[in-house]
């Protein structure tokens, strides 16, 4: 963890020119991020949000103010935007309303696009798309699933895999600095 | 009699397949009727990291083939049941679900847009009722002192359910166990994500969160914890040895899921009906409490 730390540490200065002004308005075009601009950073969201409490660096208010102000930059190079547990604390208890969880997707796509993308979830991809589901035919599972006369499970999926290749997600390459 | 296709997703025919046993031991016993659909793949929840269209459309696909056989789908996995039903909330949307069912058509499917998701416990919760369970206990679990887990994605977004919970004072999987007559602990961290949408990416948080869970049990006279989501269950069960290993520690923890409990308490055998075999950490102190 202190590794990682180290070399992907958000930097604690920014210089004004490093601002993006468009980066708000951007992240706002998509229709999941709606609720960023009624946000007032009181904090709710990482107060209670479990990573937040075991690593400090994921902040997800720290996150929203970053993209508010333009930080563009640092935000989608930032290996903490794919640090969510997914468990929905913040948008529930949001006062606001805000669904930070859904913000967080917006900018994780845009990072993928970026070729931010962890390894991890690239090949979970292109896992999905030969087998149907996020792990490879093991020949082990097989074996325990007749055992205990479980019916057997398809091994393709070819619509699923028409379908996830239209939106070209299967073309994103991971991050060179991968974690 | 109840039919439900069965939305058995990644990780529990391969990994958990335990749980997938039990839960159609218990929903035979129930005559709650589960139909497989060979077709079904991932639900998508882990694609929105990458695209958030390409997890919609991947949702909706399934969604569309339990459509196409006029049936409601029964999830076990908490994060298959929030994506799937996530999807049919952002589906409610015309202009959404046309784009989607543009895509859609192009491998003949369409969401029409009726069908539900319910996971197995609220299906025993809704459909079968704490009170009928508790008429059809055969053995006497009151020796047992169990944790409840929830999984997050069971309880939230609440929206997603229909306010069928509170997800900062849920309820029904603590009914769901005293119904068995094992008795559902109070404990602070009840609550906690077991962090596995975060495993892929980083070990060293689940671990941090795992312990954090484990920590506060512990001391607590608690004789397993009972989940209901086959990730939740790798996290505390699975990940107990490898924390051993990297922390030092000497986790040995029974962790079991909630159709094993029921299937327990209903007289199922614990090898051939509920696979107890097959779990990594040993429920033996669990069984012999059993009588």
């Amino acid at each position: 963890m202190n590794k990682v730390k180290k070399i992907l540490e958000i930097k604690q200065s920014v210089s004004s020119s490093e601002l993006g002004p468009d980066f708000k308005s951007e992240v706002l075009t998509h229709p999941d991020a709606r609720g960023l601009n009624v946000c007032f950073s009181c904090g709710t969201c990482s107060a209670g949000c479990p990573i937040h409490e075991v690593f400090p660096e994921y902040n997800p208010k720290k996150l929203a103010k970053m993209v508010r102000l333009g930080m563009k930059k640092q935000v989608l190079r930032s290996p903490y935007i794919w640090y969510c547990a997914t468990c929905h604390n913040c948008e529930q208890r949001c006062p606001q309303n805000v669904k930070f969880f859904n913000i967080l997707n917006v900018l994780k796509n845009m990072a993928a696009k970026e070729g931010y993308a962890p390894a991890a979830w690239v090949d979970q991809t292109r896992q999905v798309i030969k087998t149907g589901i996020v792990f490879p035919t093991e020949k082990s599972w097989i074996k325990k699933r007749e055992e205990l006369s479980l019916p057997s499970l398809k091994e393709e999926h070819p619509k699923l895999k028409r379908i996830i290749e239209s939106t070209c997600i299967d073309k994103i390459k991971p991050r060179a600095d991968s974690v | 009699m109840s039919r439900y296709a069965l939305f058995l997703g990644c990780t529990t025919p391969t990994k958990v397949p335990q749980y997938e046993l039990a839960s159609r031991w218990v929903c035979k016993y129930f005559g709650i009727d589960l139909v497989d659909i060979e077709e079904f793949g991932c639900c998508g929840i882990n694609q929105v990291n990458l695209s958030i269209e390409a997890g919609l459309l991947m949702a909706a696909s399934n969604l569309a083939l339990a459509e196409d056989k006029r049936l409601d789908i029964l999830t076990l996995c908490a994060a298959c049941t929030g994506a799937l039903a996530e999807a049919i909330e952002k589906l409610k949307d015309k202009p959404t679900k046309d784009r989607v069912n543009e895509k859609l058509r192009e491998v003949n499917l369409e969401y029409k847009g009726s069908v539900k998701v319910r996971h197995i416990s609220r299906v025993l919760y809704e459909d079968i009722g704490v009170e009928k369970i508790k008429k059809e206990v055969k053995k006497d679990l009151s020796g047992l002192r169990i944790a409840p887990h929830y999984g997050c994605h069971y309880l939230k977004p609440k929206s997603a359910f229909e306010g069928f919970e509170e997800p900062d004072n849920p309820k029904t999987l603590h009914q769901l166990i005293s119904a068995t007559g094992a008795h559902s602990i109070e404990y602070e961290t009840f609550n906690l994500c077991c962090g596995g949408k975060v495993f892929p990416v980083s070990r060293d948080l689940v671990h941090s969160l795992v312990q954090k869970k484990l920590d506060d049990i512990a001391g607590k006279e608690i004789d397993a914890m009972v989940l209901q989501c086959q990730t939740c269950y790798l996290m505390y069960s699975d990940q107990q040895e490898e924390i051993n290993k990297e922390y030092g520690k000497q986790y040995n923890f029974p962790v079991i899921l909630y159709p094993q409990l029921l299937g327990l308490a209903l007289d199922a055998d614990p090898v051939k009906d509920l696979g107890f075999k097959l779990h990594t950490v040993s429920v033996d102190t669990v069984l012999e409490k059993i009588v």
